[in-house]
């Protein structure tokens, strides 16, 4: 059981990550702070795996760490140095809004949370509020910014939560669908990053609210 | 508890704070120098020019009142309280009856006021202006430490500075506790604005406001104002310290205990000082629009920090 604060104090380090992906302005700044993130998010992986010793998540680290700690950062990285866009436009909510925001989001989840109390996953309550909490922050990125990769990266953070809810309440599914949702991330992300660039090359700009001028 | 023997350490404790914190900034200077490729001066430095001002006259503006000539006592005087009253070297607060968080609160609140009330008080407008800062940084940064200070004192069930600091460092608090893991980077943050070093140094900003409300100062009023703020920077530190990384303090009033409590306190102390001459030299000052991102930042964790405390148990 010395394993159970290690995953609620590395959860409580995903939200502080995913914060500061959310908060900065920099772009690149924010893929950094991602490939952070991914970072901790295995080492969550590993430490479960310790302790339930459950064979399949050694796997899924593997996965996790080449596709999200490496991949999807240097497709990132490599649509900001092409396109040579290095600030966000200003979100559409100020910081001070965002954060109060977060915090509410946080409670919600943890209400959320609690009819799981039947089950055998209410000793990991904390690593599963957070896992919630942290897709409902993904969410808010999408929603709030207008830039596409910013957006982009709100997916890649709703992707995160809901990966650590899978290895939390269901690390024991066959390999082929952690395979399977891996993938379709890294397209879903390699593709979201050619239509920013396209977007900043009709544009020059990558504000996700000016598509309206597209119609016609 | 023998109360006297804690009153003895409170006033070794003040003196101790008073007497060492030239010689921090001093190193501080050091640290700067060596990073600028000089030779640097002294570390004993800040004690020469403290000594030099206090033998030199004082000069008051013809429009100022009592408070002017006053407020300098005062701020030493409350500062050397908090020195008492925060456990820096014991893990107990030497002065049980008042180490309350709130009392430190409202002192810290209480030099806040007289500060920037002598700054309007001077009739200066370099110093005005510093004032208003200065209030300004008092509205925009209290909230988070009082949310944090609130958190704790939920977490632990008492407000009591000593008792808080006791079961931090036996333990009964982990690190790893998430309210009090965030709660930590929270007053980190707001430690870093109320010391007032470079990258937050809005206030007194020496290039800009010519160092806001002690503009006007001058000779024993100039010393006891400098010797004031390099007080604060330490206790501020001790603050958080006390907080949040106690270990090592002294559990018990034998005279070994003590002296290694002090050890370890000034060791924590020269850490900080030296990170923080770091990170004055590697950022420009912030403006004072853009601080507002700062602490809402620090205020936003907080609320973080206590919500973890409300919904996780």
């Amino acid at each position: 059981m010395t394993t159970l604060p290690i995953v609620n104090s590395l959860s409580v380090l995903l939200i502080l990550t995913s914060l500061s992906v959310v908060e900065s302005r920099r772009l690149k700044v924010s893929a950094y702070f991602y490939s952070a993130q991914s970072l901790v998010l295995i080492s969550i992986f590993l430490t479960l795996a310790i302790l339930s010793e459950a064979e399949q998540l050694y796997l899924w680290s593997v996965t996790a760490l080449v596709t999200k700690a490496f991949l999807v950062p240097f497709i990132l990285l490599r649509v900001i140095r092409t396109t040579g866009v290095i600030e966000e436009e200003p979100p559409l909510i100020r910081t001070t809004w965002s954060l109060l925001l977060a915090a509410v989001m946080v409670g919600i989840a943890f209400v959320l949370v609690q009819p799981f109390h039947l089950f055998a996953v209410l000793k990991y309550k904390t690593a599963l509020a957070v896992s919630l909490a942290h897709f409902l922050l993904g969410l808010h990125c999408m929603i709030t910014r207008r830039n596409a990769l910013k957006q982009l990266l709100g997916f890649c953070l709703m992707e995160n939560g809901s990966h650590l809810t899978l290895a939390i309440m269901a690390y024991n599914v066959p390999k082929l669908v952690e395979i399977g949702i891996l993938t379709d991330a890294v397209f879903g992300v390699l593709i979201m990053s050619l239509i920013a660039k396209k977007l900043h090359d009709a544009f020059g700009s990558m504000d996700a609210s000016q598509l309206k001028m597209l119609k016609g | 508890m023998e109360y006297g023997k804690l009153f003895l350490v409170g006033i070794l404790q003040a003196a101790l704070i008073m007497l060492t914190a030239p010689l921090l900034d001093g190193i501080s200077r050091r640290v700067r120098a060596r990073m600028h490729s000089r030779r640097g001066c002294s570390i004993f430095q800040t004690y020469y020019d403290l000594f030099k001002l206090l033998k030199r006259e004082q000069t008051v503006p013809p429009q100022a009142s009592w408070l002017f000539t006053t407020t300098p006592y005062i701020l030493v005087a409350i500062l050397l309280l908090l020195a008492m009253i925060i456990p820096s070297i014991t893990l107990i607060s030497p002065l049980g009856l008042v180490g309350d968080l709130f009392a430190v609160l409202y002192l810290m609140a209480l030099i806040r006021f007289f500060f920037s009330l002598s700054g309007l008080d001077s009739g200066s407008t370099f110093a005005a202006a510093g004032s208003s800062r200065e209030m300004m940084l008092a509205v925009l940064m209290e909230p988070a430490m009082i949310m944090v200070m609130l958190t704790l004192a939920l977490l632990t069930g008492s407000s009591n500075l000593g008792i808080i600091s006791t079961q931090v460092a036996s333990g009964q608090i982990s690190l790893l506790n998430p309210a009090f893991g965030i709660g930590l980077i929270a007053f980190f943050l707001a430690t870093a604005v109320e010391t007032g070093k470079l990258p937050f140094d809005l206030a007194e900003a020496e290039q800009e406001l010519q160092e806001g409300p002690l503009t006007e100062y001058s000779g024993r009023g100039l010393a006891l104002m400098k010797l004031a703020l390099l007080m604060k920077q330490v206790i501020v530190i001790a603050l958080f310290v006390a907080l949040f990384l106690p270990f090592g303090g002294a559990a018990n009033l034998s005279l070994g205990s003590l002296i290694w409590g002090t050890v370890i306190f000034l060791g924590k102390l020269l850490v900080f000082y030296v990170l923080l001459a770091f990170v004055e030299n590697a950022v420009a000052r912030y403006r004072i629009a853009d601080v507002t991102t700062i602490t809402s930042l620090s205020f936003g964790i907080s609320l973080i920090s206590f919500v973890f405390y409300l919904v996780a148990s």
